[in-house]
């Protein structure tokens, strides 16, 4: 079979792993594009890492079929299951896994002297991935005396040295601190572009899957809650869970009470009794629940109780209620409210140049593309 | 790829044949196939045994019943004396344990290291050569005990080491060491913050001992406690030295004496080791029981140095309480057999001392114990090296792979662990005896029974260190495009030199000093030392005996140095 530029590197078509009566991955599909970085995202025992080890052929799946460049690595259908050693791919472990019994030279020669090339070929090779994760010198340390960071390198160096086809990240930068964390995670982006490697990652840091990825998976309980681009997963939730374990958000609770009419906005009356102009990514059934609106994406403005807050007025800004400021905690990056409104208490963050005390009334406005309505 | 043979095959029965037939798959079911026909095929032929009421020498018997264990209460005083002994050894060994673990683990006590490391020492010296020294200790009237408390003016013996206490003791003092380290790890595995934050929250020191450290130390301390009785049931070298002097038997000894007398009462011997198997089955099942439910919830895998408790004065007192230990269960007995060794006749009296190494030259002027020495010393050599390679594979798929399987090979390679030493040795005795393969009474079948019966102990020791192993370090080389034997040579078994060079001298030292299965597989061309040592005892001098007991260990002990040493030039990386 051959691989045009059109097909995924990688297809997943409900795929399921059990653990004896638990189901890890509940039928789930995927698939990943030549040279896409995709990250699946998720709480701990979500099915992402599973799911990332049944790709590499680690784990054992109950049913589903696993592609890589059109060939079933595993199909239930067809009894098939390549063994890890065969699937061409490579990975970089959470826990690093630098073999500490080499030195840093044979843990990166590793998959080409597997691979039976020739020594000047491994030489060579060898120096141009450490030269990639700026370790050129360290060839001869012995990697039991590297440091956590120089480790991930050695590691990340093993996995690109044979040129794999696939690279699999399972939480690789979990392990580092903050500040490094974010570091890696600028290098990894740039290696990523510059290789034009197929990746799958995995994270549950949802700062890091925004940043770093073309696309994101989140998952939840085994099942896939929603597929986009960050701006997509962060702008448009489609899911009470999306909305709110990527970034952070408030959900409220009321009904759909009508089309608002101009710009395909519809109108939400909350529980308080408010109605708010809001936004569907998808076709409103009119059952819907929950709209989200980012905490960062609601303005405060310092009033006055009793203050004229209509929108119709002309020049008035959507969606505009007014408030109290109940708590204020500061973060340094940002301010966070707890704000007291009709409907109950919304949190929203605030850049830290205008603080509002405590107490305080405002009035709090957002955007309706911002007031987003949540399918489920 | 390859052609699946049955295309019209079920996709869930191909995927098991193809998981089968791989390397690992093949591996598991030899290992699975030898071991259990090591295992459970020896056994089987003991129950069979017992089931004869025929004449005991048929085979296969032709008349099934249960008279043989009708027997059993008939001589209702043998069960009478096993029970009380292993209770009185297990309640001295637990004590013993107890005390001193609690002493080195939560107490200031001086040179705590080091007392650590003694309290190992026990082990090495076993207790078939111990019971022997608290004989030359503790005889009635000629023991060096009993000769200083004539000296002092008494008319009785202070001591008599052959009596049920005597056993008991000496019983206690070398299983007290397994106590030791069984209560020390469960103290040790408790994170000090439980106790920590009873007292912050306002509890007094009692208080927090009663409310938070028993509890969680209770576990590992009735843990231990099963386990050490279940081991004191099965035990035989003390009953064997200071037991059968003074016509007391436990059941070990009794199936021994049904075993080698004239003519041998097979059937009886069976039933009695099938009984002693089921009590000690049960034991060891109630420990799995205990350990399962109490102990796990708090042991997180993790060491802790729990805080210790300043003792002020008393902490010299509690340094003297360890070095009595130490005294009692090494010094004293090694010191009486060095003594003993180098004597004409056995005396403390240093005016009646008389010295001479005519008891070396004695025993190393006898062909059969020279032969009997190396032979132990090949035997170990060859288990231990053989043993740990095919250990590693078996410890590997049992804890690591996922060939279908490997829990019932876990099942069988632990299964010698509940059955006594003497009873296997009983089953392989009768087992080879009537199986049309010439290797009865030679090396071979002393060599596949070490085997057997140490699987146990070595399976456990490489599984410390295997599953310490973080298994993506081998997944790792898996995804890098390693075979699974490539992964295993490369990986797998570098990492765990360490752990397999101990293992070895585990398996060395348990081969050569083996007694329980020995004594009854030895044939007139395959001696061994341990019973050779023990046979001694029984027909000639102590003075004799003791200089074989000092060749035996200090042979061990230089066997095991030129090892370390040599192992230490390879591996380069053991401290």
């Amino acid at each position: 079979m051959t691989a045009h530029a059109g097909e995924p590197r990688i297809e997943i078509v409900d795929l399921v792993v059990r653990y004896g009566d638990t189901t890890a991955v509940d039928g789930i599909s995927f698939s990943v594009a030549r040279g896409e970085h995709v990250t699946l995202l998720g709480p701990s025992g979500c099915g992402k890492t599973t799911t990332l080890r049944a790709i590499a052929g680690l784990e054992q799946p109950s049913a589903g079929t696993i592609r890589i460049d059109g060939k079933a690595m595993y199909a239930s259908a067809e009894g098939r299951d390549v063994p890890a050693e065969k699937r061409g791919i490579s990975m970089v472990f959470q826990s690093y896994a630098v073999w500490p019994h080499m030195t840093v030279f044979d843990n990166v020669a590793y998959g080409l002297r597997v691979r039976k090339l020739a020594a000047a070929e491994v030489k060579q090779k060898v120096a141009r991935a450490l030269e990639l994760v700026q370790m050129p010198d360290y060839g001869d340390r012995p990697a039991s005396k590297l440091s956590g960071g120089q480790q991930q390198r050695v590691a990340l160096a093993r996995a690109i040295a044979f040129s794999p086809t696939v690279i699999l990240f399972d939480e690789p930068l979990s392990n580092l601190d903050a500040k490094l964390r974010a570091e890696m995670r600028v290098e990894l982006r740039e290696l990523q572009r510059r290789l034009h490697i197929t990746s799958v990652y995995v994270t549950h840091d949802q700062e890091e899957a925004l940043a770093i990825s073309d696309r994101v998976i989140v998952m939840n309980v085994g099942g896939i809650e929603q597929i986009g681009t960050p701006d997509q997963i962060y702008n448009r939730p489609k899911s009470r869970f999306v909305a709110d374990f990527v970034g952070s958000a408030n959900l409220i609770a009321g009904r759909v009470s009508g089309p608002a009419g101009s710009n395909g906005a519809i109108r939400f009356e909350t529980t308080g009794g408010i109605v708010l102009a809001a936004s569907a990514p998808h076709v409103p059934r009119g059952d819907e629940t929950t709209v989200a609106v980012r905490t960062a994406y609601i303005e405060l403005v310092a009033g006055t109780p009793g203050m004229n807050l209509a929108p119709a007025a002309p020049g008035g800004r959507p969606n505009a209620v007014a408030g109290s400021i109940r708590r204020r905690m500061f973060h340094g990056d940002f301010v966070q409210y707890i704000v007291d409104w009709p409907p109950g208490q919304l949190i929203v963050r605030r850049p830290p140049t205008d603080l509002l005390e405590e107490g305080a009334a405002v009035a709090i406005s957002f955007a309706p593309e911002h007031c987003v309505l949540l399918e489920g | 790829m390859a052609a699946i043979a049955d295309a019209a095959a079920p996709p869930a029965l191909r995927r098991l044949w193809a998981r089968v037939a791989s390397v690992q798959g093949l591996i598991s079911l030899l290992v699975l196939v030898v071991c259990g026909a090591l295992v459970l095929y020896p056994v089987a032929f003991l129950i069979e045994e017992s089931l004869n009421v025929g004449d005991p020498q048929d085979f296969p018997p032709e008349q099934f019943g249960l008279d043989n264990y009708a027997t059993l209460f008939e001589d209702a005083h043998i069960i009478y004396n096993t029970a009380w002994v292993a209770v009185l050894a297990t309640a001295m060994a637990v004590v013993f344990g107890f005390v001193i673990a609690w002493i080195l683990t939560r107490t200031n006590v001086p040179w705590r290291g080091p007392l650590e490391r003694l309290m190992e020492l026990p082990f090495y010296l076993t207790p078939l050569v111990g019971a022997l020294a608290w004989g030359v200790l503790a005889s009635p009237k000629t023991g060096f005990l009993n000769q200083l408390w004539h000296l002092l003016g008494s008319q009785d013996d202070l001591f008599d080491i052959y009596s049920p206490f005597g056993v008991a003791w000496v019983m206690a003092l070398f299983e007290g060491t397994v106590a030791f380290v069984m209560i020390a790890a469960a103290m040790k595995s408790m994170d000090p913050s439980l106790e920590e934050s009873s007292r912050v929250l306002g509890a007094g020191k009692l208080r927090t001992m009663l409310k938070v450290t028993l509890p969680l130390v209770a576990p590992g301390v009735l843990g231990a406690t099963v386990f050490v009785f279940a081991e004191m049931l099965g035990a035989f070298a003390a009953a064997l030295v200071l037991g059968l002097p003074g016509r007391f038997f436990v059941i070990t000894t009794a199936i021994w004496t049904a075993t080698t007398s004239f003519p041998p009462d097979y059937g009886r011997a069976a039933a009695m080791g099938i009984a002693l198997f089921a009590v000690m089955f049960l034991t060891l099942t109630v420990y799995r029981l205990v350990v399962g439910k109490g102990s796990y919830a708090t042991i997180t895998g993790k060491a802790f140095r729990p805080r210790t408790m300043n003792m002020g004065r008393w902490r010299w007192a509690l340094f003297a309480l360890c070095c009595a230990y130490v005294a009692v269960a090494v010094v004293l007995p090694l010191g009486a057999l060095i003594l003993i060794s180098f004597q004409k006749f056995a005396t403390v009296i240093v005016s009646e001392m008389q010295f001479t190494t005519a008891s070396y030259e004695t025993a190393l002027g006898f062909d059969s114990l020279r032969l009997a020495l190396l032979n132990s010393l090949f035997l170990g050599l060859g288990v231990a090296t053989i043993g740990a390679f095919v250990m590693v594979v078996v410890v590997w798929i049992i804890y690591r792979s996922n060939a279908p399987g490997r829990g019932w090979i876990e099942y069988v390679v632990m299964f010698p662990q509940a059955v006594p030493r003497t009873v296997f040795g009983l089953a392989l005795l009768w087992a080879w005896l009537n199986i049309p393969v010439p290797i009865y009474g030679n090396l071979w079948l002393l060599a596949l029974a070490y085997f057997t019966v140490l699987l146990p102990l070595g399976v456990r020791t490489l599984a410390g260190v295997v599953v310490q192993i973080d298994r993506s370090l081998e997944e790792c080389a898996r995804v890098c495009g390693a075979s699974w034997l490539h992964q295993l040579r490369t990986v797998t078994l570098p990492l765990l030199k360490p752990g397999i060079l101990a293992a070895w001298l585990l398996l060395f030292m348990a081969s050569v000093r083996e007694l329980g299965v020995s004594v009854f597989l030895m044939g007139p061309n395959a001696r061994v030392i341990a019973p050779s040592i023990a046979a001694s005892w029984q027909s000639s001098s102590s003075e004799l005996t003791a200089a074989l007991a000092m060749i035996q260990t200090v042979t061990v002990l230089i066997a095991l140095l030129i090892l370390f040493r040599a192992a230490r030039s390879v591996t380069g990386e053991l401290r």
